[in-house]
């Protein structure tokens, strides 16, 4: 654990001193080595159980792919990131690695803490650089905005979280991973403890997002540079998954009941913002959108709390995490082109940028979940797991897929298929940068299709 | 001003404190508290300018009416106990008294107004001296009584916090938001200082240390107002790129090291069964960071180099000691870790 996490802390050491003529090359090489040495966490000997290193970290099969997922991001975000900050001082060129290298500490010390306070400290700490990312090198003026709305309903949720803990602490004594599953809290039917209830999930349906409380995803999905959205949409939702996986030991006689309204809106969340997709005119906001859908449905089948709920969630979170940052990537590019992130004004892109459509298809459709994806191995896991909680859950689950299925499709026929318009006289050729970057995207999604068992967590 | 006056105040408010904080006997206490407002009043009114000296006659009329009610409380608990010893205070009604009193002095809501207004008609030094040393006699004194009354200091704590969040909502005068920072934060040490008054001192020290950090980044940058500080990527890019850090600080983010004091004062209150007070003041912190955020926004987070949101300063060489500045900057962004040698510092 170690042997990554203090490279990654000695790589902000290599952002400053590094001679500048060699500091995206450099970075980008440190940052593949040390997502090649993450690769050996996905070897678990045991299913079961956790890997302790030390007291205070450890990881198990269900913070493993995450922690990967989160080591293999950093060389993608710097990829994705060297065009536009190109013509940058040098100082913020520095800077804007560092934030997303001391991002990736921040995680990784997340995902592998053993003790919920840890958790939380880390998890209110990765908002940090995510603010400064989204409000100091976002494009628009929305951005000031989709910062404030990112941090004030992340803190709104997480601050019960933390009184939450406290009492869960001041009862019970002990917070660490290892004597949760030994410590429920006794259940009476004290309205309170509904409330510590519920203020244990809120941070993290908030960060998921729930449909309800989704309102800062588009905006600050949509107004962060790619780095940012990348980041946001692959490894920050899921610390909302992994922190409700975690905490949903301790909460067990109470879910039964109250987790009832939750999983009804987070289902019915996958339709709204769906259909919502389907009127979009904004690309980003329509991929922000999509991850809002893709979560509901991660969100439901952890409310859930069965085996197949919680492993169909886990591989849910993890190709839904490749897929979207790769969505965003491809949307980028659009951006860089013609600087403007509506869907109208660059259509037809497969007469121009054949080879980039390759790609645009093969995310489209892991996006809509095709078979053999590991995208519709999660769902159809979460649904079947949904459908033997209820029958009528079918309806809503049914209409989610197709109308995901929906505008996967509307998405790519528009920027791709069709006629180009006619202003678009000048696009630059595809880099080789890009294609490298969707590869390292869509290449693990494909690959998972063989072994799904390395990201489908302890249940299965 | 004369040097040989200055460091005649410096000292006599350095003596009010400290005859404050030897004494056992309520009117050596209250001759501290004298000493230490008469003291810093020619400080505060230096510059002759009407505001300045308007800001004067504010401090000392609540002042003394507070160390009158002081004195009053102390002659009545004399009155009725028979000894004028500061820990034996046993009644209510004296015991009250003084709390309110001390609130007054340190500008605890419902008792604040003063506190605004005050500071906005000082200079940013005299202003951060008002912040940080004169709240410490008054804390001495209210740690060393026994609270009559356990709801009146969470009232106080409470309402404090909340009025710091909003009141500093609608103001674009620096001053003024660091009063309501001072508010919020005091409501916070209120909270806790019945149950673990180290934690009291703690939050304190913390306190003087993040603002120390932030009226210091103003003065660098000779700024008063949010606008004004929009160019001070220009002046000084360093101190510019730390600011966000220091004021998400005392927001109370995690990992920095203004999360510290919040997150025991939560623990402390949740072991004593206020988890909803806990909660409410918890929540209440999320108004002040809205203008802390604002300050960062217009500082940091939104320069440009193309853009001229005020005519450039000259950029002359700076003679301006910064290493105070540097050391409390590094404690209020990476002092959290230490946590656990703080807490023991603490039980000793």
């Amino acid at each position: 654990m170690l042997k990554i996490l203090i490279p990654s802390m000695f790589m902000l050491l290599t952002t400053w001193t590094s001679p500048f003529k060699q500091l995206w090359s450099t970075i980008l090489m440190y940052s593949f080595l040390v997502a090649t040495l993450s690769l050996t966490w996905l070897a678990m000997p045991t299913d079961t159980g956790w890997f302790y290193i030390n007291n205070y970290m450890a990881y198990d099969p269900l913070s493993s792919p995450l922690l990967v997922l989160t080591c293999w991001l950093l060389p993608l975000m710097i990829i994705a990131s060297q065009n536009h900050l190109a013509e940058e001082p040098e100082n913020r060129q520095r800077t804007y690695i560092s934030l997303l290298i001391s991002l990736q500490i921040f995680l990784i010390l997340a995902f592998s803490a053993t003790e919920m306070i840890m958790f939380y400290v880390m998890f209110e700490a990765t908002l940090i650089p995510t603010l400064i990312i989204i409000t100091r090198w976002g494009n628009q003026m929305e951005r000031l905005n989709a910062g404030t709305y990112f941090l004030f309903y992340t803190l709104a949720g997480s601050l019960p979280l933390l009184v939450a803990l406290l009492i869960y602490h001041s009862s019970m004594g002990s917070l660490s991973y290892l004597s949760l599953t030994s410590l429920p809290l006794t259940c009476s039917n004290l309205y309170a403890n509904k409330l510590w209830w519920m203020a244990c999930l809120l941070a993290f349906l908030v960060k998921m997002p729930l449909y309800g409380v989704h309102l800062w995803l588009p905006k600050a999905h949509v107004e962060a540079p790619i780095a940012g959205s990348m980041v946001l949409a692959a490894v920050l939702l899921k610390l909302g998954g992994y922190g409700m996986m975690r905490i949903m030991i301790i909460l067990d006689p109470l879910t039964k009941e109250l987790s009832y309204p939750f999983i009804i809106l987070a289902l019915w969340g996958v339709i709204m913002t769906g259909s919502i997709c389907l009127r979009q005119t904004d690309l980003k906001s329509l991929i922000a959108y999509s991850s809002v859908s893709h979560m509901g449905l991660v969100a439901a089948g952890i409310l859930i709390q069965t085996p197949w709920g919680f492993t169909g969630a886990l591989i849910l979170m993890i190709a839904h995490g490749l897929t979207s940052s790769a969505l965003f990537c491809l949307a980028n590019t659009n951006y860089e082109r013609t600087h403007s992130r509506t869907i109208i004004l660059a259509r037809g892109l497969q007469m121009v940028l054949p080879l980039m459509a390759t790609w645009w298809f093969l995310a489209s459709l892991a996006n809509l979940a095709l078979p053999p994806l590991p995208n519709l191995m999660g769902e159809i896991m979460i649904i079947t797991s949904l459908f033997n909680w209820s029958f009528y859950t079918l309806i809503l689950t049914g209409l989610g897929t197709l109308i995901t299925a929906s505008y996967s499709l509307y998405m790519f026929l528009l920027t791709q298929r069709g006629p180009i318009p006619h202003h678009l006289i000048l696009l630059e050729p595809s880099h080789t940068r890009e294609h490298l970057l969707l590869a390292l995207h869509l290449l693990p999604l494909l690959l998972l299709i063989a072994k799904p068992e390395l990201v489908w967590g302890w249940t299965a | 001003m004369n040097p040989y006056i200055l460091t005649i105040l410096l000292f006599a408010m350095g003596l009010g404190t400290t005859i404050t904080f030897a004494s056992s006997h309520w009117l050596l206490a209250w001759m501290g508290l004298e000493i230490n407002t008469l003291a810093i009043l020619p400080l505060m009114c230096q510059s002759h300018h009407p505001r300045a000296v308007e800001a004067t006659i504010k401090y000392f009329l609540t002042q003394a009416t507070a160390a009158a009610m002081l004195l009053f409380a102390s002659i009545t608990n004399a009155w009725i106990t028979g000894q004028w010893n500061l820990e034996f205070m046993s009644y209510s009604l004296p015991t009250t008294l003084v709390t309110v009193a001390l609130a007054l002095k340190i500008g605890l809501a419902p008792l604040h107004a003063w506190m605004p207004e005050v500071l906005q008609g000082l200079d940013l030094t005299t202003g951060l001296i008002l912040s940080t040393w004169q709240k410490l006699a008054p804390f001495y004194l209210l740690l060393q009584i026994n609270p009559s009354n356990t709801s009146l200091l969470l009232i106080l704590g409470l309402a404090s916090t909340l009025v710091g969040g909003w009141g500093g909502l609608n103001q674009n005068q620096l001053r003024k938001i660091l009063a309501y920072s001072s508010i919020a934060h005091l409501g916070w040490m209120i909270l806790v200082l019945q149950f673990f008054p180290s934690l009291t001192l703690l939050t304190l020290l913390m306190y003087f240390v993040m603002t120390f950090s932030l009226f210091i980044s103003f003065k660098v940058n000779n700024s008063t107002t949010i606008n004004s500080l929009s160019m001070s990527w220009s002046k000084a890019p360093i101190i510019s790129s730390m600011v966000p850090f220091i004021l998400l600080s005392l927001g109370g983010l995690p990992p920095l090291s203004g999360f510290m004091p919040k997150w025991l004062i939560l623990q402390e209150l949740t072991k004593q069964s206020l988890a909803p007070l806990a909660t409410l003041a918890a929540l209440s912190a999320l108004l002040s960071l809205y203008f802390y955020l604002r300050i960062s926004y217009a500082m940091t987070l939104t320069m440009s180099p193309n853009i001229l949101l005020n005519a450039l300063p000259w950029r002359l060489p700076s003679n301006q000691h910064t290493l105070p500045l540097a050391i409390t900057t590094s404690l209020t962004i990476c002092l959290l870790p230490l946590t656990p040698a703080i807490i023991t510092l603490l039980t000793l």
